[in-house]
C-alpha cells in the first residue's frame, strides 16, 4: 500500500471550511469549521450518515456547491498542482477545470443519473479528454477504450458507443470510473460509489478501485456511510456528524480505538457476528406454507407476442411460528414478488398459500379468491420506503386507524383511538405525534409508523420488505431492535427481506437465499454464514465487506479469527 | 374500354391504395425491426383517431342548423320556382339525407379514404375540395410561420430566463472581492431585470388574447392616421398578377410582405408567450438534473455546458410538442382572420359555422386541422423514436 | 369525512410552533404562497376586482342597464373628478355639469327630399360622429360626489332557493353626484354608463368561468377517473376519444355549438348556462388525460397497496387514498385554467356567438372595441379591455404562483 512517501507533502488541505444553505427557514448551517488534509496517494475515508456534510465538503473542493450555499469567511481550500499552492476558492472562469476534471475528479453515487441520456458514453468522454488533455478525437477514443478495457468492461469498443441505460448497474459504475480517471486526475473523489449496487458487485467495484489505486498512485477522498467498505480501502478516515468533524484519524485507530462517542456508537450499531443467534433447539409447527408457488406477470409488449417474466419460480416453503425468518438475494432475485404474494399482493400462476392456526381458514393461490378481511388480521406488510407508503394527507392516528375503520374491526371512534394509542406506546411513537401528518417525521420514526399500522389489528405474521435498507445505520438498529421485541412479546412471526446480509446476521433465525427467482439455500444463521453449501451462497457470504484489521488480513468469522472482529451493513 | 375501367378504378380509389401500401410497406418492415414495427403501430393508431375525428366532427355538424336538402331548395327558390315540403322531402331522399346519421357517416368517411373526397358544399354549391383549394395551404403557411416565429423567440429567450431562475440580485458570496461583488452584482441584476421583462411579456402574450392584440395594433394604425394593413395585398396590387409583363412583380411582392407580417406577428404572439413558458421549464427540469453537475466535474462549462447538456436534452419534448402548438395556433386563427381580415380557410370556417351553416365546408375544414395535427404528431413520434434514444428506450424497450 | 372535519377544527386552533406538523397539504400550500410576492399581490387585485364584480350594483352609481341610460349623456367622454379649480378647494371631489349642444341640424330641408340639403348635411360635418359627442362643461356648476347614496334598488345577496325567500334588496351605492349621473368612464351610443356596465360584465364573466370549470372538472374526473381506475379496455376506448377531441381546434366547436344553441329558443339566463356548460364540458381532454395519469401512477403507490393490504374496499380506496391525493392539485389546476376560460367565453361573445348585446359580458363590451367608430371616437369604450387584461394577468400571476405553490407534478415528501 502505498502509505506515503513524503508525509509532509499535502495534496489537498481544507481548512476552517464552513458552509451555510439559504433555506427558507433562514441560514442553515450544513459544514461547520471542518479541517481535512489529503496527502499525494492518500486514501481518505470520510464517513458519515444523511445530512453530515461529508457530500457538500466534497463538492465545494470541486466548486460545485449549489446556488444556495454560502461559503463562509475564514474557509480555505488549497489544492497543490504543478508545484504551486492553488486556492481554490479563489478559482474563477476557465481555471476552474483545474479542479474540476484537471486535478480532481468525481465518481458520483448513481452512475445512471450521472451520464447524459440522450448522449453516448464515448460522446461524453472524450469530449472531457478534448478539454483536460487536448486529445484529438482519434486519440481520445482510443483512449477511452483502453480506459475501458483496463476498469473490465467486457466488449470495451462497443460498450463505448452506447447510451448509459443500455449498460448493467456494474458497467455502469465501471464506465463512471473509466471516465473519472481518463483526465489522470491526482485527487478521485468518489461519492458513495458503491451504494447503489448489489453485495457482489460492490466487491468488484471496489477490488477494482484498490487496484487502480495502487496502479496510479492518485489520493482519494471515499465517501460512505459504510464502514467495512472504509476499512477495506483507506488509510486514515474522517467521521462527520451535523457538518462537524467527530473525529479524524488513522483508519486503524478510528475503526479499531474509537475515541467518540459517535464513532463508538456508529460502530457498536453494527451487527456482531461472533455472537450469532443459536438455533432455537426445536423447529416450531409452521405457521404458513407455500406450495409450488410461480408468480408471472406479462411483460409490455414490445414485440408482436407478450412475453412473460417469471418472477418466482416455483418455490415451496414453510415458515416456522414465531421465528424471523431472512429473505436474502441480490435485485432481481424475486424475493420482494414472494413477499408479496405471501399477502396476496401479487399474481399468483400457480401454487397456493395457506395459514395455519388462524381463527377462520386463509388460504389463496392460483384460481382462488382472496378473502381479503381474513387475510388482512392475519399477516401485515412492512415497506421498503418509509416516504410512498404512508399517506401524505392523512395523520398519522388515521393512518395507524386504517386497518381497524376500514375492516369495522373496532365498534366505536373511543376503542379505536384506544387501540391506537396501545400500539403507538408499543411502537415508541409519542401519542402527540398521532396528530401531526408524516412529513414532519424522519425515515425512523415514519418506519414505526408503518410498523404501528402493520400491528394494529394483531397479525400473527409481518413481512418486513427491506424494511430498513433507506434508514441511517444507528436508526436500522433501533429499528432492529424493536422488531425483535416485538417477536419476543407478540410471538410474531416476521418474512425479513433484506439484500443486505450483516442485517439478517443479527436478527433472524432462519435464512433463504434467493437468486433468479429461485431457491438456492436455506438453513439457520449459523449455518447459512458459517458453512454456506451453494456456490452463490459462498459468494454473497465472501462479498461482504468486512471491517478489515490494520495488518489488512481479512477476518472471518469469530471462530476463525481471536480479535473480537466487527462485522458491517453493506 | 377494360383498361380504362382499371384506371377509372384507380383514379376513383387512389388514397386508399396509398394508404394501404404504406400500411403494408410498415407491416413488412416491421416483422423483424422493433422500430419499424413500433411505426406500423403507431401508424395504425393514427387513422384510428382520424377515424374517430371523423366521427366527431361529422356528428358536430348535425346539430348546425338546415341541410343540403334545405338549402337547395332554397337556392332553388330564389330562382322563382314554389317549394312545397313534400318536394324538401323528395329532394332529402334523391341526397340520401334520410339515411341514418351512421350510414352518412360511412359514405362520407369512404369517400374520403377512397379518393379524398370532403363531399360537397350545399351552400356554395361546389365540391369541398374545390371550395377550399389554396385557402387551407395558405392558412397552413400562416400557422407554421406564425409557429416558426413564435419558435425563433421563445426558444432563445426561454433558455435565457431558465439560465437566471436561481440567480440572486446580488452577489454575496463572501468569498469574492469587493469590486468582484459590484461587478457581478450589476451583471446578475441585468440577467433578472431581462427575465423579469421576458416573464411580464410572455405573462402578457397570455392575458392578451390575439384578436386584441389585433385590435391595438389597428388602432395605433388609427391614431397615427394610416391605413390599416389588413388582408393579404393593398387595393392597387390586388389584382396584378405575380408573374406580369415585366416578369416578377416585385412591388407585389413588397406590398405582399408589407401585409403579411401582420397576421403572422399576431399568431405568433401567444403561441410564443405559452413557448417561452415551456421551454423555460423543460431547460430549469433538465438544468436540475445530476448529469448535469457531472459534466460540470469534468470541466465542461460555458456555451458548451448549456447547449450540449440542458438544452439539448430538452429539445426532444419541445419538438414533440409541435402537433398540438399547431393545433393551438390554428384555434385562434380564425379569430384573427375576422379581425384583420383575411380570407383564408380559417375565416372560411368562421363564414361556414356561424353565417351559412355550410355543414360539409365546416367539417372539411376541422377534419384537415386534424389531419395535419394527427400527422406532425406521427412525425415527431417516429422522428423521436428514431434519434431519441431516451424516446427509444420508452417505446422500444432496450 | 372524519378528516375533512377534523382539518377544519384543526384550522380553528391557535397556531403555535407545532403548527408546522399539524399542518394540512393546504396550510402548507398557503405558507409558500405567502412568500411569492407578485402572486400576493395579483391575488389582492384580483380579490379586489371579484368582490367588485360580485357587488356590481352596490359599487357601480348608474344602472347598466337600457332603464339606467343617460339619454342626455350619449356617447359622451368620461367625467373627471377635480379637487379644485379656479372657484376654489373642495375635500369632497366633484365634476361639473355637462350639457349637450344642440345640434344645428336643419333637418325640415331634408324632409322634402332634396339631395342637396342632404348632400350639404353630410359635407358640414354635422353628422360626424366627433362632433355628436361635443359637450359643454359649466364649470360654475359642480357636482359634489356623495357616498352611500340612494339609487335604483337591486339584490344584494339573492339566496331564494325553491321556496325560501332570502332575496337581500339594497338600495345603496358605493357613490353618485347630487343631480344627474356621474360616468367615471364615460357612455356608449346609448347612454349606459361605461364603468358600471364593466363591473356587472365582470361578475357575468367570472361566474361563467366558474360554471365551465365545475362542468369541466366533473367531465374530466368522470373520463380521468373511469380511464385510470378501470384501465384497459376502457381506457384504450375513452383515451383515444380523448385524444381525438384533444386533435380538433376547441374553438370551432364551441362555435358550432353556440350557433346551434342560437337556433333554440333560450332566455338569456338559459342560454348563459348553456355556453358555460359547452364550454366546460368540451374542454375535459387535457384534465381528464393527466388525472387519468396521476391517478395510474398513484393507483402504484405503495400506500395504495397499504391500504389494499389493510382491508380496504376499492370505495374506500378512492374515497380516503386517491380522491385526497389530487385534490390539491385539481384545484390548482382550475385556477390556472381560469383565465383560458374567460377568454374561450370572451372570444364566443367576441364573434357575436356568446352572450349578446344587452347582457353585459365582458366579451360584449369586448366586441364592441371591433367598431371602428369606436376605435376613432369613444376610445374610452376601450375600458373594458383594460380591465380584461388586468383581471387575466391577475389570474395568470395568481395561478403561476399557486403552481409553484402546490408543484402538483411532483409531489415531495
Amino acid at each position: 500500500m502505498m502509505i506515503n512517501q513524503s508525509m509532509n507533502d499535502k495534496l489537498l488541505e481544507i481548512r476552517d471550511l464552513t458552509i451555510d444553505f439559504n433555506t427558507d427557514e433562514g441560514l442553515v448551517r450544513a459544514v461547520n469549521n471542518v479541517n481535512l488534509t489529503v496527502r499525494p496517494g492518500e486514501v481518505m475515508g470520510l464517513v458519515g450518515e444523511s445530512g453530515s456534510g461529508k457530500s457538500v465538503t466534497a463538492k465545494t473542493i470541486m466548486r460545485l456547491t449549489p446556488g444556495n450555499a454560502v461559503i463562509q469567511h475564514p474557509s480555505q481550500i488549497s489544492l497543490q498542482h504543478e508545484n504551486r499552492d492553488l486556492n481554490v476558492l479563489k478559482l474563477r472562469g476557465r481555471d476552474l477545470r483545474l479542479v474540476r476534471g484537471d486535478a480532481v475528479s468525481m465518481i458520483f453515487q448513481e452512475p445512471m443519473a450521472s451520464f447524459a441520456p440522450a448522449l453516448r458514453i464515448s460522446d461524453q468522454m472524450i469530449q472531457t479528454m478534448q478539454i483536460h488533455l487536448g486529445y484529438s478525437k482519434e486519440q481520445a477514443r482510443r483512449r477511452g477504450i483502453e480506459l475501458f478495457e483496463r476498469v473490465g468492461i467486457v466488449d470495451p469498443e462497443k460498450r463505448f458507443d452506447q447510451y448509459v441505460f443500455e449498460l448493467s448497474g456494474g458497467m455502469r459504475q465501471r464506465a463512471m470510473i473509466a471516465m473519472a480517471l481518463s483526465t489522470e486526475p491526482k485527487l478521485l473523489i468518489a461519492d458513495e460509489p458503491t451504494t447503489a449496487l448489489d453485495v457482489t458487485i460492490q466487491a468488484q467495484v471496489l477490488d477494482l478501485m484498490l487496484e487502480l489505486r495502487e496502479q496510479m498512485g492518485m489520493a482519494m477522498i471515499f465517501i460512505t456511510h459504510d464502514l467495512g467498505v472504509v476499512s477495506k480501502i483507506a488509510d486514515n478516515v474522517t467521521v462527520m456528524k451535523k457538518g462537524e468533524v467527530v473525529e479524524a484519524g488513522t483508519a486503524e485507530r478510528v475503526l479499531f480505538r474509537p475515541e467518540h462517542t459517535y464513532t463508538q456508537r456508529l460502530l457498536d450499531a453494527l451487527p456482531h457476528l461472533e455472537d450469532l443467534p443459536e438455533a432455537p433447539k426445536h423447529t416450531p409447527e409452521p405457521l404458513l406454507s407455500v406450495k409450488d408457488l410461480s408468480i408471472t406477470y406479462p411483460l409490455a409488449g414490445n414485440g408482436r407476442k407478450t412475453e412473460y417474466f417469471t418472477a418466482v419460480k416455483n418455490i415451496s416453503l414453510d415458515l416456522p411460528e414465531g421465528q424471523i425468518i431472512g429473505l436474502v438475494g441480490e435485485s432481481g432475485s424475486g424475493k420482494t414478488t414472494l413477499g408479496k404474494a405471501m399477502l396476496g399482493a401479487a399474481p399468483i400462476s400457480s401454487g397456493q398459500v395457506e395459514y395455519f392456526h388462524t381463527q377462520k381458514e386463509v388460504k389463496f393461490g392460483a384460481g382462488m379468491k382472496i378473502k381479503r378481511k381474513r387475510l388482512a388480521q392475519t399477516a401485515q406488510l412492512v415497506f421498503q420506503d418509509p416516504y410512498s407508503s404512508l399517506n401524505p394527507r392523512m395523520t398519522v392516528r388515521d393512518i395507524i386507524a386504517e386497518p381497524l375503520e376500514a375492516m369495522k374491526i373496532t365498534k366505536t371512534r373511543e376503542e379505536t383511538d384506544a387501540r391506537v394509542i396501545e400500539v403507538a406506546k408499543r411502537c415508541h411513537i409519542e401519542v402527540e405525534h398521532l396528530r401531526r401528518f408524516p412529513h414532519a417525521f424522519s425515515g425512523g420514526q415514519r418506519q414505526r409508523i408503518s410498523i404501528a399500522r402493520a400491528l394494529v389489528c394483531n397479525p400473527k405474521f409481518i413481512v418486513a420488505d427491506e424494511s430498513v435498507a433507506a434508514l441511517d445505520v444507528s436508526i436500522q438498529a433501533e429499528i432492529l431492535k424493536l422488531l425483535k421485541e416485538l417477536k419476543e412479546e407478540l410471538g410474531l412471526t416476521i418474512l425479513f427481506i433484506s439484500h443486505d446480509l450483516s442485517v439478517i446476521a443479527n436478527l433472524c433465525d432462519r435464512v433463504c437465499v434467493m437468486k433468479h427467482g429461485e431457491f438456492v439455500e436455506e438453513g439457520t444463521v449459523r449455518e447459512i454464514f458459517l458453512e454456506p453449501k451453494q456456490a452463490y451462497t459462498q459468494k454473497l457470504i465472501a462479498s461482504i465487506p468486512l471491517l478489515e484489521a490494520p495488518d489488512k488480513t481479512r477476518l472471518r468469522t469469530g471462530a476463525q479469527v481471536a480479535a473480537k472482529p466487527v462485522m458491517e451493513t453493506l | 374500354m377494360i383498361a380504362e375501367s382499371i384506371s377509372n378504378f384507380f383514379a376513383d380509389s387512389w388514397l386508399l391504395w396509398v394508404l394501404l401500401s404504406i400500411g403494408s410497406l410498415l407491416w413488412w418492415s416491421g416483422r423483424d425491426s422493433q422500430y419499424f414495427n413500433y411505426v406500423f403501430n403507431r401508424y395504425l393508431l393514427a387513422l384510428m383517431t382520424l377515424l374517430i375525428v371523423s366521427g366527431i366532427v361529422f356528428s358536430l355538424m348535425e346539430v348546425l342548423p338546415g341541410d343540403c336538402a334545405e338549402k337547395y331548395i332554397a337556392y332553388k327558390n330564389t330562382q322563382g320556382e314554389t317549394i312545397t315540403q313534400a318536394d324538401i322531402d323528395a329532394e332529402r331522399a334523391r341526397m340520401g339525407l334520410d339515411q341514418p346519421l351512421a350510414v352518412r357517416w360511412a359514405r362520407w368517411v369512404t369517400d374520403l379514404t377512397l379518393r379524398g373526397d370532403l363531399g360537397f358544399s350545399c351552400a356554395k354549391r361546389q365540391s369541398v375540395n374545390l371550395a377550399l383549394g389554396d385557402r387551407f395551404w395558405m392558412s397552413f403557411m400562416f400557422c407554421m410561420a406564425g409557429l416558426v416565429f413564435s419558435y425563433l423567440i421563445a426558444v432563445p429567450f426561454g433558455i435565457l430566463s431558465a439560465f437566471t431562475i436561481n440567480k440572486t440580485w446580488t452577489d454575496k458570496n463572501p468569498q469574492h472581492s469587493k469590486t468582484e461583488r459590484i461587478i457581478n452584482s450589476i451583471g446578475l441584476s441585468c440577467q433578472k431585470v431581462l427575465d423579469l421583462v421576458l416573464r411580464i411579456v410572455s405573462y402578457l402574450g397570455l392575458a392578451l388574447p390575439n384578436f386584441l392584440l389585433a385590435l391595438t395594433i389597428i388602432l395605433l394604425y388609427v391614431f397615427a392616421g394610416e391605413s390599416m394593413p389588413t388582408g393579404l395585398y393593398s387595393d392597387e396590387w390586388r389584382n396584378v398578377p405575380w408573374f406580369g409583363a415585366d416578369g416578377f412583380s416585385w412591388g407585389k411582392l413588397d406590398d405582399f410582405l408589407g401585409h403579411i407580417w401582420l397576421p403572422i406577428f399576431v399568431i405568433g404572439w401567444s403561441a410564443t408567450a405559452l413557448q417561452l413558458q415551456t421551454v423555460r421549464a423543460l431547460v430549469v427540469d433538465e438544468s436540475n438534473k445530476l448529469y448535469v453537475d457531472a459534466a460540470r466535474a469534468r470541466g465542461v462549462d460555458g456555451v458548451a455546458l448549456w447547449a450540449g447538456y440542458p438544452v439539448r436534452h430538452s429539445i426532444s419534448p419541445l419538438f414533440n410538442s409541435v402537433g398540438f402548438d399547431f393545433q393551438r395556433v390554428f384555434n385562434d386563427l380564425p379569430i384573427v382572420a375576422i379581425v384583420i381580415g383575411l380570407t383564408d380557410a380559417a375565416a372560411l370556417l368562421i363564414e361556414a359555422l356561424a353565417m351559412t351553416n355550410d355543414q360539409e365546408l365546416a367539417a372539411g375544414i376541422l377534419f384537415l386541422v386534424a389531419l395535419v395535427v394527427i400527422s406532425m404528431n406521427f412525425f415527431t413520434d417516429v422522428v423521436l423514436a428514431a434519434i431519441d434514444p431516451r424516446v427509444r428506450k420508452s417505446v422500444l424497450g432496450n | 369525512m372524519n378528516a375533512l372535519l377534523a382539518r377544519f377544527g384543526r384550522k380553528s386552533k391557535p397556531q403555535n410552533d407545532d403548527s408546522y406538523y399539524t399542518a394540512g397539504q393546504f396550510a402548507l400550500i398557503k405558507a409558500r404562497f405567502k412568500r411569492k410576492t407578485s402572486g400576493v399581490v395579483a391575488a389582492w387585485i384580483l380579490g379586489t376586482l371579484v368582490l367588485m364584480g360580485f357587488f356590481a350594483p352596490f359599487f357601480s352609481p348608474v344602472d347598466p342597464t337600457i332603464r339606467g341610460a343617460d339619454a342626455d349623456y350619449r356617447r359622451g367622454a368620461p367625467q373627471a373628478l377635480y379637487f379644485w379649480d379656479d372657484n376654489g378647494f373642495s375635500l369632497r371631489p366633484f365634476t361639473y355639469t355637462y350639457t349637450k349642444e344642440k345640434p344645428k341640424l336643419d333637418l325640415s330641408a331634408l324632409a322634402g327630399g332634396n339631395l342637396n340639403a342632404l348632400d350639404a348635411l353630410t359635407s358640414g360635418g354635422a353628422l360626424k360622429a366627433s362632433s355628436q359627442n361635443k359637450f359643454k362643461v359649466d364649470k360654475e356648476q359642480r357636482r359634489y360626489i356623495q357616498f352611500f347614496v340612494k339609487g335604483w334598488e337591486y339584490s344584494l345577496i339573492d339566496l331564494s332557493v325553491g321556496g325560501l325567500d332570502l332575496d337581500i334588496r339594497w338600495d345603496r351605492h358605493l357613490f353618485g353626484v347630487e343631480q344627474g349621473q356621474i360616468h367615471l368612464m364615460g357612455t356608449d351610443e346609448d347612454g349606459k354608463d361605461v364603468f358600471s356596465r364593466t363591473l356587472h360584465a365582470i361578475w357575468v364573466t367570472i361566474s361563467i368561468a366558474i360554471v365551465a370549470l365545475i362542468v369541466k372538472l366533473l367531465t374530466s374526473l368522470l373520463v380521468g377517473g373511469v380511464s385510470g381506475y378501470f384501465g384497459g379496455r376502457v381506457d384504450a376506448i375513452l383515451m383515444s376519444v380523448t385524444e381525438a377531441v384533444r386533435v380538433i381546434p376547441a374553438i370551432p366547436i364551441y362555435l358550432a355549438c353556440a350557433v346551434a344553441l342560437s337556433q333554440m329558443d333560450l332566455s338569456p339566463i338559459q342560454r348563459y348556462f348553456a355556453i358555460a356548460v359547452v364550454i366546460g364540458a368540451l374542454d375535459f381532454a387535457a384534465l381528464g388525460r393527466r388525472l387519468r395519469t396521476h391517478i395510474l401512477t398513484e393507483r402504484n403507490q405503495d400506500y395504495v397497496l397499504a391500504a389494499q393490504l389493510c382491508g380496504s374496499g376499492t370505495g374506500r380506496i378512492i374515497w380516503r387514498h386517491l380522491i385526497p391525493s389530487f385534490t390539491s392539485y385539481i384545484i390548482v389546476d382550475t385556477l390556472i385554467n381560469f383565465p383560458y376560460v374567460i377568454l374561450a367565453e370572451t372570444s364566443l361573445s367576441f364573434l357575436g356567438l356568446g352572450l349578446t348585446e344587452p347582457v353585459n359580458s365582458l366579451g360584449v363590451l369586448l366586441q364592441k372595441a371591433q367598431d371602428p367608430d369606436i376605435q376613432q371616437n369613444m376610445i374610452w369604450q376601450f375600458f373594458p379591455v383594460a380591465v380584461f387584461v388586468f383581471l387575466i394577468m391577475a389570474c395568470v400571476f395568481v395561478g403561476d404562483a399557486l403552481r409553484d405553490a402546490a408543484d402538483p407534478y411532483s409531489e415531495k415528501k
